[in-house]
Order: C-alpha cells, then sequence, then structure tokens
C-alpha cells in the first residue's frame, strides 16, 4: 500500500461524507447506492477504507460536517463497517451496518416519496450478504453463527415498512425475495408464509405492478416451496411462470428453475426433451428419463442412488421416488405390446408371472404378491386400466385405452 | 474438570461445563453470559432469534440470566414436597403408604412448573446431573408397574420427565449425559405413544396422545442438537441413526400432527452419514412403501428390520395401511373372484378374524367360499375408512402361531 498522509486521508473522508449528504439532499438514489455497497469492493470504497485506517478519528469528522449532523446517526457506523469489512473483520462490519442500516430506514420512512428505493435495495442486500460473511467467520471459530437471523428481522423490518399504501409499496417484492434467500439459507422456511401471505392474500399489493425480474424470482421460490408440500399442480404454474419471464440471457437461473420444475413436471406425466437435460447440463435427469421411457425400475433406482446426495439436498428426492409407478406403467405396457404382435387377440391378458419374470430379468427380485400388489396400486391410481383375476393370477387390460396417460393430474394424488 | 466447547449454534448455547458435585463444599461463583447487544435483551427479540424448532418451552432461562448450578440432593426439593403435603398435592405415586398427605424423599419427584420469572429460582431447587439420573430411572421404573391404568403413569411421568427437562436446560447441561437422559425421555414417549393408542375406546386419550407426540417431537430435536454438539469426529453416536428414524417414522399417515416443515425440507439440513445409516434408509423405505400403497413391501421389511422401538411407533399406523390395501383390492379384483381372506392376512400380518372386523368397520362385506373359507366379495362400492380411527390390532404372523 503505497504511503497515505493524514492530509489525503482527511481529503477523502470528507469528500466521501459529502457526496453521500450530497445525494440525499438532491435525492440522487443512483449516486447514493454505491456508496452504501460495501461488499462490492469498488476502488473507491477500498480507498475510502485505507483513509479510514489512517484518519482514526472520522467521528468527528461525521459531527463537524454541518450539513450531515441528521445523517451522522448512518454515516459514523457506517464508515466503521466499511473499515472492518477492508481489515476482513465481518462480524463486527455486520454489526455496525445493521446500524447503519436501522438508522437509514427511519430516514427513509420520513421522506415522502420513494426516491430512495435504489439504495434500499442496496443495503437490503447488504445486510444479507454481510450476515453471511459473519456467520461464517463466526462458526469457523467456534462461536454462534447468529448474524443472519438478525439480518432476517431486520429484513422483516424493512418490508413492513414498504407494505403500506404509497408509492413505496412497489420494493416490497425485491425484500420479500430477499427474506426468503435467507429463510432458505437458515433452513426457517415456514417464516415465509406471512411474507407470502402480505404479498398474496392482504390486498395492499397488486401482484402485476412489481418488476418482473422480481416476480421471476419470488415465483421461483414461492415455486420450491410448493414442490416442498407437494402441491404438484401450483408448482407447476409458479415455476412455469418464473422459466417464461426469465431473461434470456440468464442462463444459470433458467437452469435453477429447470431443476425443480423438470421433476416437477414428470409428475405430472411430461418428459423433457434430451436436448433441454443437456443445454441445462442436467444430466441427472436424464437417466430419470430414460428410465421412464424405458420402464426400467433399475436405472431409475440407480439413478436415484447415484446422486441421492444431489437430491436429497434440493428437496426432490422424495418426488422423483413417486415415478416408480410410471416405470412400473411402461413396464407392463411394453409387455403388452410384445405380446400384441405375437397374437392380438390374448394380448389383453398379461400372466402375473411374466411380470415376474420380465422384473428379474431387470435383476429386481419381487415375488408374486408385490407383483398383484403393485397392479392393484396401477389400477386404483388410473394407470392401469383393468382388473385383476385374483385365481388365475392374471391382470385383464380393458380393451380401450388400458395404459391413460396422466393428463395433468400429478401421480400420487 | 474439562471444559468441553460446544459449538452452541442456534440454541445459543455457551461451552458446556459438566455440573458440580453437590457434595462439594466450595461455592463456585455463577457464570454470566457475555454482555448482548442491548437491542437483543427485550423478549421479543429473543423470540425471533430462536429457532422455533429447538424451541424447548421448558426452557425459562431469560438470556441475560447467568447458568445455575444445581444443589438439591433429593428427586423432589424439601421446600416442595412440605408444600405439597400441606396443600394435599400428591400424586398416587408419591404417596407415603398411601396417606395423601404425606410423602417420602424417596417417592417425591419435582413437578414441572412454567414459572414466569426466573429471579426467584434457587441453586437448592435444583437437581444435579447424578440426582437427575437418579430420577429418571425412578421414573422409568414406574412406567412397567401393573398397579395403575396406563394413563394415570403416563401422565404422572410426562410431567416429571419435563421437569427433568427443565433442570438439566436451567444448569445447561449439554453433555453425553444429557444425551442418555434424552434417549431415555424419548424411549418413554415412544412406548407411551404405542401404548395410549392401543388403548382404544377411551375417549379422553387422544388429546393424550397428541400431547405425546408433541413431546417427543420437542424431545428428538433436542436431542440432535445434543448430538451435533459433542460430536467428536464425522462418526454418529451409537443410538443417533436409530433417534433419526423415529422423526421419520412418525410421519407415516397423515393424521399425527407435524411440527411445519416437511419431510424433504428437513432432509435438506441431515449429513448424509445420518440419511445413508440403515435405520434411515429402513425408516425412509417404509414411508415410500405406504405412500405408495406397497402393502406387501412395506409389512415385510417392517417385520424383517423394524427395532423394538421402531415398530412401537409404527404399530398406531398399521391398520390404517391395511385398511388401504383392502380398499385397493376391492377396487382392482375380478367381481367372480372374491379375494381369501386367508390369504390377504398372511401377507397384511393380521389375524384372520381381525382382517374380517377391519373389512366391516370400513363397510364392506365379507362372504364363505364354496371352500368355506372367508372371502372378500370385490368391487364393493360402499368402502370408507372409519371416521372414529381404528382399533390398532398388532402385528401377528398367522393365527396363533408366534413370531
Amino acid at each position: 500500500m503505497a504511503y497515505l498522509s493524514m492530509g489525503e486521508a482527511h481529503r477523502r473522508i470528507t469528500d466521501y461524507l459529502s457526496r453521500f449528504s450530497d445525494a440525499v439532499s438532491s435525492q440522487d438514489a443512483a449516486v447514493l447506492s454505491p456508496l452504501l455497497a460495501v461488499s462490492s469492493n469498488s476502488a473507491s470504497l477500498q480507498s475510502l477504507a485505507d483513509a479510514l485506517n489512517v484518519f482514526q478519528d472520522s467521528n468527528r469528522l461525521v459531527g463537524q460536517l454541518e450539513r450531515s449532523s441528521q445523517l451522522a446517526e448512518i454515516l459514523s457506523p457506517l464508515l466503521r463497517c466499511i473499515q472492518s469489512y477492508r481489515l476482513g473483520r465481518f462480524a463486527d462490519a455486520y454489526v455496525v451496518l445493521e446500524k447503519a442500516a436501522n438508522a437509514f430506514l427511519q430516514e427513509f420512512r420520513n421522506w415522502e416519496t420513494p426516491w430512495a428505493m435504489e439504495a434500499l435495495y442496496t443495503l437490503a442486500l447488504e445486510i444479507r450478504l454481510l450476515a453471511e460473511k459473519a456467520d461464517r467467520e463466526l462458526a469457523s471459530s467456534g462461536k454462534n453463527p447468529e448474524k443472519l437471523q438478525g439480518a432476517g428481522s431486520f429484513l422483516m423490518r424493512v418490508f413492513g415498512a414498504l407494505a403500506g399504501k404509497g408509492p413505496k409499496r412497489a420494493g416490497a417484492l425485491y425484500v420479500a425475495c430477499q427474506l426468503f434467500k435467507v429463510y432458505f439459507k437458515l433452513g426457517t422456511v415456514h417464516l415465509c408464509r406471512s411474507v407470502i401471505r402480505s404479498i398474496e392474500t392482504a390486498r395492499i399489493f397488486d401482484f402485476e405492478e412489481f418488476p418482473v425480474k422480481d416476480k421471476v424470482t419470488y415465483m421461483y421460490y414461492t415455486g420450491r416451496l410448493e414442490v416442498y408440500n407437494e402441491n404438484f399442480l401450483v408448482a407447476d404454474q409458479k415455476l412455469t411462470y418464473a422459466l417464461m419471464h426469465c431473461s434470456p440471457r440468464k442462463e444459470a437461473n433458467k437452469r435453477m428453475i429447470l431443476k425443480y420444475l423438470i421433476p416437477v413436471k414428470l409428475s405430472i406425466g411430461i418428459l423433457p426433451k434430451q436436448w433441454l437435460v443437456e443445454k441445462y447440463n442436467l444430466i441427472e435427469y436424464g437417466e430419470v428419463v430414460n428410465a421412464i421411457k424405458k420402464g426400467d425400475l433399475r436405472l431409475l433406482r440407480q439413478a436415484l442412488r447415484e446422486h441421492e446426495d444431489r437430491f436429497l439436498r434440493s428437496g426432490v428426492y422424495l418426488v422423483l421416488e413417486k415415478l416408480e409407478l410410471l416405470v412400473y406403467q411402461r413396464l407392463i405396457k411394453k409387455i403388452y405390446v410384445l405380446q400384441k404382435q405375437k397374437d392380438p387377440s390374448k394380448a389383453h391378458q398379461v400372466k402375473l408371472e411374466i411380470i415376474v419374470k420380465a422384473l428379474k430379468w431387470l435383476e429386481l427380485d419381487m415375488d408374486i404378491d408385490e407383483v398383484e400388489c403393485i397392479v392393484a396400486i396401477l389400477i386404483y391410481k388410473n394407470l392401469i386400466k383393468g382388473y385383476i383375476a385374483h385365481k388365475s393370477k392374471v391382470v385383464v387390460l380393458s380393451k380401450q385405452d388400458p395404459f391413460p396417460k396422466l393428463n395433468g393430474k400429478p401421480i400420487g394424488s | 474438570m474439562e471444559d468441553r466447547t460446544g459449538r452452541g449454534r442456534g440454541l445459543g448455547l455457551r461451552p458446556a461445563r459438566k455440573a458440580l458435585d453437590p457434595s462439594s463444599s466450595i461455592w463456585k461463583p455463577m457464570r454470566s453470559c457475555p454482555a448482548r447487544d442491548p437491542k437483543q435483551t427485550s423478549a421479543e427479540a429473543f423470540r425471533e432469534r430462536s429457532n422455533p424448532h429447538l424451541d424447548d418451552d421448558d426452557n425459562l432461562r431469560s438470556p441475560n440470566s447467568p447458568y445455575l448450578v444445581g444443589t438439591c440432593p433429593d428427586m423432589c426439593p424439601a421446600k416442595e414436597r412440605a408444600q405439597r403435603e400441606m396443600l394435599r398435592d400428591l400424586s398416587v405415586f408419591e404417596r407415603l403408604n398411601g396417606n395423601p398427605a404425606r410423602t417420602s424423599p424417596h417417592l417425591a419427584v419435582k413437578k414441572f412448573c412454567r414459572t414466569i420469572s426466573t429471579v426467584d429460582i434457587q441453586e437448592s431447587d435444583i437437581r444435579s446431573p447424578p440426582v437427575l439420573q437418579r430420577t429418571l430411572k425412578h421414573l422409568i421404573n414406574l412406567v412397567n408397574s401393573e398397579e395403575h391404568p396406563f394413563e394415570v403413569v403416563h401422565d404422572f411421568v410426562f410431567d416429571r420427565t419435563r421437569s427433568i427437562r427443565q433442570d438439566l436446560s436451567m444448569q445447561n447441561i449439554i453433555d453425553d449425559q444429557a444425551i442418555s437422559m434424552y434417549e431415555e425421555m424419548v424411549k418413554f414417549h415412544v412406548v407411551s405413544h404405542n401404548r395410549l393408542a392401543m388403548c382404544w375406546g377411551k375417549s379422553d386419550l387422544s388429546s393424550l396422545c397428541h400431547l405425546n407426540i408433541e413431546q417427543l417431537m420437542k424431545c428428538l430435536l433436542t436431542l440432535f442438537k445434543l448430538y451435533d454438539l459433542n460430536r467428536l469426529s464425522r462418526s454418529l453416536h451409537t443410538n443417533e441413526a436409530e433417534f433419526y428414524s423415529f422423526f421419520v417414522l412418525l410421519h407415516l399417515g397423515g393424521k399425527i400432527p407435524k411440527m411445519g416443515d416437511s419431510l424433504s425440507l428437513w432432509y435438506r439440513q441431515l449429513s448424509l452419514p445420518i440419511l445413508q445409516s440403515k435405520k434411515m434408509h429402513f425408516a425412509r423405505a417404509l414411508i415410500r412403501y405406504s405412500q405408495m400403497g406397497n402393502y406387501k413391501r412395506f409389512f415385510c421389511s417392517l417385520e424383517a428390520e423394524a427395532s423394538d422401538l421402531q415398530l412401537c411407533l409404527v404399530e398406531p399406523f398399521l391398520d390404517e395401511i391395511r385398511a388401504q390395501a383392502i380398499s385397493h383390492v376391492n377396487y382392482s379384483g375380478y367381481k367372480l373372484h372374491p379375494y381369501p381372506l386367508m390369504h390377504l392376512s398372511k401377507i397384511l400380518m393380521i389375524k384372520e378374524s381381525e382382517l374380517e372386523d377391519l373389512c366391516h368397520v370400513c363397510g364392506l362385506e365379507t362372504s364363505i367360499d364354496e371352500a368355506g373359507m372367508k372371502a372378500l366379495p370385490v368391487k364393493q362400492t360402499k368402502f370408507s375408512l372409519p371416521k372414529s380411527g381404528f382399533r390398532s390390532y398388532c402385528l401377528s404372523a398367522i393365527d396363533d402361531v408366534k413370531r
């Protein structure tokens, strides 16, 4: 680091303070936001941090600058945050950032127009990012990582400030999404419920008013929640919305959406095309799709075993497990088709023993009772039309459409 | 005395310190919590901070009060004994020679008390770990006594074990002793779950059942945290996998109230060694079979793999899956082939006569075929699940043949 004189340090700090208070008085959010973006590591913030290390008494400077005495509550802790961040002391940096953010929120409430919305967004994002860093730091030194939880509380306050009738409410969805990210990370996903209720059922918001970007993020997270709760039809709606309105350039985001949408589609009997799976590098689903197409139960189980960790982490494992029924259906259909080729008049009668043999050929050991049980399930769930003649150990298929498609009805319902 | 640092995530717990031997004559000063951000001392902040999953409402200690070190040498503090004698507030298990106004240090057990203020709690009211272990042993022995109806025993042990957990938490005991005590208490709740469900016909039990499950889940979640805090290497504790499997098995069927999130969400947070352990694989498989309706595999693997405690948890659910099986068989069968009950009863591991009863309870008629064997005519339209629940027939092989 090049030598920094006291004079130069003093100049940098007062320069920053002036820019900040000028931005506030001229209500210029575009200028204000980068001044708050602590983790952006911009050159100007870094040089400011260096200055703060040299010139230790920044509080006095803040107090001195007449115009910024109102903003002192924001600026003093903010400067300490910038300094701590540069020194890599994230837990300390978070604590002072929260102080600054609370003070900022106070002022934001008092400003009549939502001019500072972009700056508030920046702060909301910074709070979350810094809390995550702080928790990592705390956990690695054996301490209790509770900063992200605190960030959640702060963001709820922000949300509350925006959930009103005025023009400020357009920002609520962005903050809601930040909250979702926090809760998903913490695993306290049930806390999303009250946020969702505010957005969707309280009469404050008109969903269409929100920016598209935020709507996509919102639908992505709420869609995921529906997947966890196995409401596949709603999940399909939300995730499809997110996919369709996602910006075409954001390939990574599309992949994230597809990661959840594909299992949902599979549950309602819709198979993705191979090129889709390949384009977005979702190979693990490729094997699942293959298994369903071929009626190969062994392949499905193998895929589930091989990618167990990944599927469990993303929470789709239980969804994919249910697809076994589709695989059974396909297997029996293949047997039926083969029989039809040999002798069309007798094809609709499938001996349970044949199914046992077919499964044995796939190295799966199932006795005739279990096969009968599975066929009974398939009939019950309308994946097979027909009946089981128990005494003759035969399943008699309906002559018309013996293997109905799911038609949008989720499997397992 | 060695300090063991617990990582203390989420519970806001400090590094563990084994509780002192009450016979020690040295007065150890109370350790206070490190100073906190003033914003976080209000009750509201505390509620926001605490993770609902871990919230043991028996933990009354406010974040600012210091940890206590219990010195009470009896199962019940003398003060409380005297007070309850005077008020004649003694449970049947605490009465000396049946006298409702007399107890003894060997019979009285400290009650659970949901006090609002922690200011008045004295160390002489709190039992040290050795005393708590002795108390727990005494309570568990009572569970096996045949003298009183099970609900009465359950009620008493339920309350008194809650008090034990309260004492543990006030002293912040989170080491191996806590683990073994929590495991014992979970076992009590598991056995209770089974026995309360089997006491069919007594109307008031459903709320007892419900409360028991609630408490069982709370204990399990705290136990899981304890396992984490005491983890030495990456290996699991001896019983850890089995106790995790209990949590999974509680999700069988829809009636049982869940603690908020779905299983999918819960699995996300678990480590792979736990998820892939034998016990967990078994529990996860059982859920899969039950949801799919694969009653054949369900009963086969249950018989082959379930531990006694796992079976305790699953047994109350068996009739629901049997009813589902009956429903499937009825729907998918051939009108001219009534389904033989003997055959089905073997698969469903129930006595043939009980299966017949179950069919009737579900609104279906049974018949006798040409060979004189009982059968279920299929394609009946009046199937319905009984509104008042099931009688809970146990797991049995064939009539009169021991498993």
